[in-house]
């Protein structure tokens, strides 16, 4: 019976190397991300939504979000007409700089932000590393260890700023913006999660009344 | 009522013959361990995949230029688009899962032998099918992993002799992957499960004929066999609550990581990703392609590494039942393969840098290596079983089936010798 025991282990052996060597192996980086927890919930997918549509909207669009699904994270409609100013409820938040502008200031277009989450391997730890990996490299000048040559501007100042309390609640400002970005690129992801406890849940009741069923067809067998 | 009803059926339809000859009736050994429910998730998989496929194709549109705005679409605005969306890309890794643990089963018992020989080549072709629809499902997302493996794949036609290049361009339909790939590649993605359902009709028509194996490898006598139904029913369909539970949670709560991250930044021919990696289930097979420094010959190396499979029956050489479980020799094979899988499919997913080259070359050389190693060992292996002893009920069986190829072989020696003597 020896067999019959090592087999089942040499399954799970073959079957999770076949994920991690798809899927953990696969990723390196020069610079390693920071281990952050970003925080999912409403409140900071509120705060980090404030700051990207203040400021890292002016450049990036967010294409894939409406301003009425800014409701769907606890915003009142006033809140929303607030960021809107004239734009219909239906309309994506587009940047503020037009793109041939973006082009003639960056050289490019700035990405869309609405997937950065999900387009970066561990996007939530990727975000927040490439916003707080900006060194100065002389007078006015800036750089980024995780992406270096990049062309966005150190917008939270964290190469150069030196008062502490500042620095945490910057910190903390591109915290909310991951956050925001997360929710971003998966909107129902919360409502993912909630819906998948309940039906395992229901699926492990199921499941242990079907192995008693099982037993009792079974039974019959015996004798 | 229902009595008469079914009665008025069967006069038109033979109704109840099939539920019994197919279900009531039907035989199967009482030993089969769990690893016998395999084949039945994988057409739970199946089910998954088509329905969850065909709500897809509602929302989906096959053009460059709306395909990965469509998913998101789908995503987001859909509604439960996103579950559907999420079982039907974790369906695919499922899909694999389930079919690979299938085959390893097939493989331990030898559940392959004669006379499941038709069983296993009918499983084969439906590998086959299975790795096409996958592989062309893939580009519909539109992404970049999506468009560059696609490219990649499709250049690989590229190495058919004399006509290589035409034949790229009529599988892409273009000069690279474009609009009128996607368009052909949904069309073709949408085909594929229904010619799937009919090899599966096939596969099941010969498991009716020559039944299951089990774990013993021993012809069961009729009193081991219990009727399919409703034995075996209800422990499939306790089987299907476990998968389903393994299912949610992956569903649920990590279903990206069956999704590289690159294939959420649309297609974008003028910008190769940095490292272009085929989804999971293509690892080992994406490594044995690169193992061979030539494209030919990486090509027949990778397309002899599925098809090398098919010779099983006639590699083990051993008449010893029960597969890997009463033979040490054959278990030892088992494991090293499982082994070499593994480590291919990790060279696989890993840009071919410094010793993964000589590593993966090393694998490839094992994979093949087993199997020419195969005919030689099994029947080295049954000498040395029989010289040893064996339990009086396996050496029945043992002696019959050597009996029955000496026959064989005479038989086929009197044909010989007729035919010269005309």
């Amino acid at each position: 019976m020896k067999n019959n025991f090592f087999m089942p282990v040499s399954f799970l052996v073959i079957i999770s190397g076949l994920f991690i060597g798809g899927n953990v192996l696969a990723s390196s980086s020069a610079v390693p991300l920071a281990k952050v927890d970003i925080e999912l919930n409403q409140e900071a997918y509120k705060r980090g939504a404030k700051v990207a549509i203040e400021t890292c909207n002016l450049c990036h669009e967010l294409k894939y979000i409406r301003y009425r699904n800014l409701l769907d994270i606890g915003f009142t409609q006033q809140e929303v007409d607030g960021f809107r100013g004239n734009k219909s409820m239906e309309e994506v938040l587009a940047a503020s700089m037009t793109p041939p502008l973006a082009k003639k200031a960056f050289g490019m277009i700035p990405p869309d932000l609405s997937l950065m989450a999900k387009a970066r391997k561990k996007g939530d730890r990727y975000i927040y590393t490439l916003m707080t990996s900006y060194h100065e490299v002389a007078d006015n000048q800036y750089d980024n260890k995780l992406f270096p040559g990049i062309r966005m501007p150190d917008i939270f100042a964290l190469s150069v700023e030196t008062d502490e309390k500042r620095r945490a609640m910057q910190d903390q400002q591109i915290k909310d913006v991951t956050s925001f970005l997360v929710w971003a690129s998966d909107p129902h992801a919360d409502t993912r999660r909630t819906i998948g406890t309940y039906v395992i849940a229901y699926l492990v009741l199921l499941t242990f009344l079907l192995w008693l069923w099982k037993r009792k067809v079974w039974s019959r067998l015996d004798d | 009522m229902s009595n008469k009803i079914v009665a008025w059926i069967d006069e038109r339809f033979p109704l109840t013959a099939i539920i019994k000859h197919e279900m009531t009736e039907y035989p199967v050994p009482r030993n089969l361990s769990y690893w016998w429910n395999f084949g039945f998730l994988a057409m739970t998989v199946l089910v998954i995949q088509l329905v969850s496929g065909i709500f897809l194709a509602m929302h989906f549109k096959a053009d460059a230029g709306m395909a990965f705005d469509s998913v998101e679409h789908i995503m987001r605005n859909v509604n439960y688009g996103w579950l559907i969306r999420y079982m039907h890309s974790t369906g695919a890794s499922a899909f694999f899962i389930v079919i690979f643990i299938h085959m390893a089963r097939t493989l331990y018992y030898g559940s392959y032998r004669a006379p499941r020989e038709l069983m296993w080549w009918t499983g084969q072709v439906l590998l086959i099918m299975l790795m096409a629809t996958a592989f062309m499902g893939y580009l519909l997302p539109w992404g970049q992993m999506s468009y560059w493996g696609a490219q990649v794949i499709t250049n690989l036609f590229g190495a058919t002799p004399f006509i290589g290049p035409e034949v790229v361009v009529w599988l892409r339909g273009d000069y690279s992957v474009g609009d009128p790939t996607i368009s052909r590649f949904f069309s073709l993605h949408y085909l594929m499960p229904f010619l799937v359902v009919g090899m599966i009709v096939i596969h099941l028509v010969a498991l009716h004929m020559v039944k299951s194996s089990n774990p013993s490898g021993i012809n069961l006598a009729a009193k081991d066999n219990i009727p399919f139904h409703p034995y075996f029913t209800i422990k499939d369909i306790f089987s299907i609550g476990v998968f389903l539970i393994i299912f949610s949670a992956l569903m649920f709560f990590t279903p990206n990581s069956f999704i590289e991250a690159d294939n959420y930044i649309p297609a974008n021919p003028l910008k190769t990703p940095a490292h272009i990696v085929p989804e999971w289930y293509f690892l080992p097979f994406y490594a044995i392609l690169r193992a061979v420094p030539d494209l030919l010959g990486g090509v027949v190396a990778m397309v002899l590494s599925l098809l090398v499979f098919a010779a099983m029956p006639y590699l083990d050489r051993s008449s010893i039942p029960g597969g890997a479980r009463y033979r040490p020799f054959y278990r030892a094979l088992f494991y090293v393969f499982a082994v070499d899988v593994f480590i291919l499919a990790y060279v696989g997913a890993k840009p071919p840098e410094g010793f993964l080259v000589p590593l993966g070359q090393l694998a490839t050389f094992i994979y093949f290596g087993l199997f020419i190693l195969l005919p030689f060992l099994s029947s080295k292996e049954e000498k040395w079983l029989i010289k040893r002893g064996l339990p009086p009920k396996v050496q029945e069986l043992v002696d019959a089936e050597v009996a029955q190829r000496a026959q064989h072989k005479a038989d086929r020696a009197a044909k010989r010798a007729a035919r010269r003597k005309k």
